[in-house]
């Protein structure tokens, strides 16, 4: 029976990789921020640096610009008023002066700014200047054409200002640059931490859609687990009633008793199929009729189940009734037949038939079925004619009665398909069960049926339903009823039960003047 | 009349689990002069298949359409007889002689 369909592991590799994807990213991204922290931070560090660096310098520029105009300021203020007191700041800034400038040249030329460096040495050249052609001649020759010295001073101090202007600029548009650097980082910064915001949440956002799909996904499989759990359910239930009513029904035949006749000897087994509990079709019967006759009939309804248990019972039924009515096989199974088919029951195939125990006959006609198999004393087993449609199969069927003129101790072993195709071979099934029935004949165990059934599946898997029955003549006719003298007479000298190997009553007799041939047959 | 005859296949064991690759195989079209049933690599078929082959049988005569059956293995033809089949159907154990049977069957 069907099972319920197989559901995948609810979380499985795809959600996992995707997490194990999110964790690299996350660690990539944090990576990236960390770096370019360091990155941005180092380069704002180095801005700071030279923007202190251009500070100091600027101070310098500041402090010389300081000296030169107290140098200046003394020289002017002493040539004025002849007070020594004016010299102070004069004297006092000439040292520093020097140092300073000396500090801004080498601090310009670390700036890599020759314009301002050329400034600061030009400086250097004026300051000295100014000391040889100023100061000087001021300080040492009094009243000496006082103008035209300060004329000279003045132009030197315009010159110093203008390098200490052009100092300036170029300062200020360092200064400048170094903003801008320092700008430009702090952008960097912002655009890498926005960057990382952005894949942050884009990660994010990508995680939230597959956890939700996932999550849909979950779902519908949950439910569709559900669903088929719950088809399942209702699958087996209905299997599990069916199988019920089956068994109950297969059970309610198989179990009817085997009459007991003095004459007559009957053996019967049933195996259903042993994997699966297929309860088939398959049936036998044996049913005492009057005039020291017995009925027999083994058959196999097509399918399983409810069905097949039904058909089984109503054909087993209707071939009992008939057979009260007109025990010729041929006519009995036409009757059936007809019957099934009206009612268009599944087909049947069957061999239906009744020994009689006056004449050690056999009469049977075959419906679809296998052929039944004679054992008879002293010759070796061999499987009769067949031949007909299944029941059911044609309103109108062409069934024969064969007629087997036998012995006493002969036996008829009646099967189902299951006997003989269990390989799929049925040349190599049918000596399979031709030698189990000749180990019959040598070592006459008391249930035949079983005894075939056991030596047929010993170590095979039964696939299929199967059922034996055997209807044997008792080999001592002594403890037979209502036999005619002669065949007594004849069954009798020197046989015993079970003893195989004596000789044959009919033995002179032409071979087909006793086994089997037709007889009546029906026109169609 | 312009009829030609149609050869329909099967091959293996023929089983329950086949059963509607069979049913959708056996099918009479109408248009056939006959039906050539070519099942030399047979060897098996269970009761359900030869119900299927019964049903065939009973279309084929309906719309009188000749059947020719090729069986090549002793098993299968076992199974035919048992199943009464022997004498529904015009058996050969090669195609040759199926098929110019059919022929002159088509003339008829």
């Amino acid at each position: 029976m069907p099972g319920p369909r197989e559901s995948r592991p609810f979380v499985g590799s795809e959600p996992r990789r995707a997490l194990i994807l999110a964790a690299i990213y996350a660690l990539l991204v944090i990576v990236l921020l960390i770096g370019g922290g360091l990155y941005v931070r180092t380069l704002i560090a180095q801005s700071f640096r030279i923007a202190a660096d251009l500070g100091a310098t600027r101070a310098l520029v500041y402090s010389s610009l300081k000296y030169m105009l107290d140098e200046e300021t003394g020289v002017r203020g002493y040539a004025a008023t002849q007070d020594p007191l004016f010299l102070e700041p004069y004297h006092d800034a000439l040292q520093p002066f020097a140092t300073t400038v000396q500090q801004l040249k080498m601090s310009l030329t670390e700036f890599d700014a020759p314009a301002a460096a050329a400034a600061a040495a030009d400086i250097v050249a004026v300051n000295a200047e100014y000391v040889r052609t100023v100061a000087t001649p001021l300080l040492s020759d009094r009243g000496n054409n006082t103008n035209a010295i300060e004329r000279k001073g003045k132009v030197l101090v315009d010159r110093f200002r203008a390098d200490v202007t052009t100092i300036d600029g170029v300062l200020t548009q360092r200064e400048a640059g170094v903003d801008t650097q320092v700008r430009a980082s702090i952008d960097r910064i912002g655009l890498l931490t926005g960057g990382a915001v952005t894949i942050v949440l884009l990660i994010s956002l990508l995680y939230a859609v597959q956890q939700a799909a996932l999550a849909v996904r979950i779902e519908r499989e949950r439910a569709l687990a559900a669903d088929n759990r719950r088809e399942a359910d209702v699958l087996r239930a209905a299997y599990t009633t069916e199988k019920r009513i089956a068994d109950t029904l297969q059970e309610a035949f198989v179990q009817r008793p085997l009459p007991t006749h003095p004459t007559f000897r009957f053996s019967a087994t049933y195996v259903p199929a042993s994997e699966e509990a297929k309860v088939g079709g398959d049936w036998y019967d044996a049913l005492e009729l009057p005039g020291n006759r017995v009925l027999f009939a083994i058959g196999d309804v097509t399918g399983h189940g409810i069905a097949a248990a039904v058909t089984m019972n109503r054909v087993r039924q209707a071939l009992i009734s008939s057979a009260l009515l007109d025990p010729m096989p041929a006519a009995l199974l036409q009757r059936v037949g007809k019957e099934l088919y009206a009612d268009k029951a599944p087909l049947v195939t069957a061999v239906a038939g009744f020994a009689d125990a006056n004449t050690y006959e056999f009469f049977y006609a075959t419906a679809g079925h296998p052929p039944p198999l004679l054992l008879e004393p002293g010759r070796p087993p061999r499987m009769l004619e067949c031949g007909s449609l299944p029941l059911g199969a044609m309103a109108d069927n062409d069934f024969q009665t064969f007629r087997i003129q036998s012995v006493p101790g002969a036996m008829l072993v009646l099967y189902t398909d299951g006997a003989i195709e269990h390989s799929r071979d049925v040349i190599e099934g049918e000596a399979i069960l031709l030698a189990a029935a000749a180990e019959v004949a040598r070592l006459v165990p008391p249930d035949p049926a079983t005894f075939i059934h056991n030596a047929v599946f010993d170590g095979r898997e039964i696939g299929d339903d199967v059922a034996i029955l055997t209807i044997g003549f008792a080999a001592d006719p002594a403890i037979g009823v209502r036999i005619s003298a002669d065949r007594a007479q004849a069954a009798f000298t020197g046989r015993l039960a079970g003893t195989p190997a004596a000789p044959h009553p009919s033995a002179e007799q032409p071979m087909q003047a006793w086994w089997g041939h037709r007889v009546g047959k029906k026109a169609a | 009349m312009n009829k030609s005859i149609a050869v329909i296949r099967l091959t293996g064991e023929l089983e329950i689990g086949r059963k509607d690759e069979i049913a959708a195989a056996l099918v009479v079209a109408g248009s056939e002069s006959g039906i050539l049933l070519d099942f030399s690599d047979v060897n098996y078929a269970d009761s359900t298949s030869l119900a299927e082959l019964l049903r065939f049988r009973d279309e084929a005569a309906k719309q009188n359409v000749p059947v020719a059956i090729v069986i090549g293995s002793k098993q299968f033809a076992r199974l035919i007889q048992y199943a009464g089949l022997s004498h529904a159907f015009r058996i050969f154990d090669n195609r040759a002689e199926a098929l110019m049977d059919l022929s002159q069957a088509g003339t008829e």
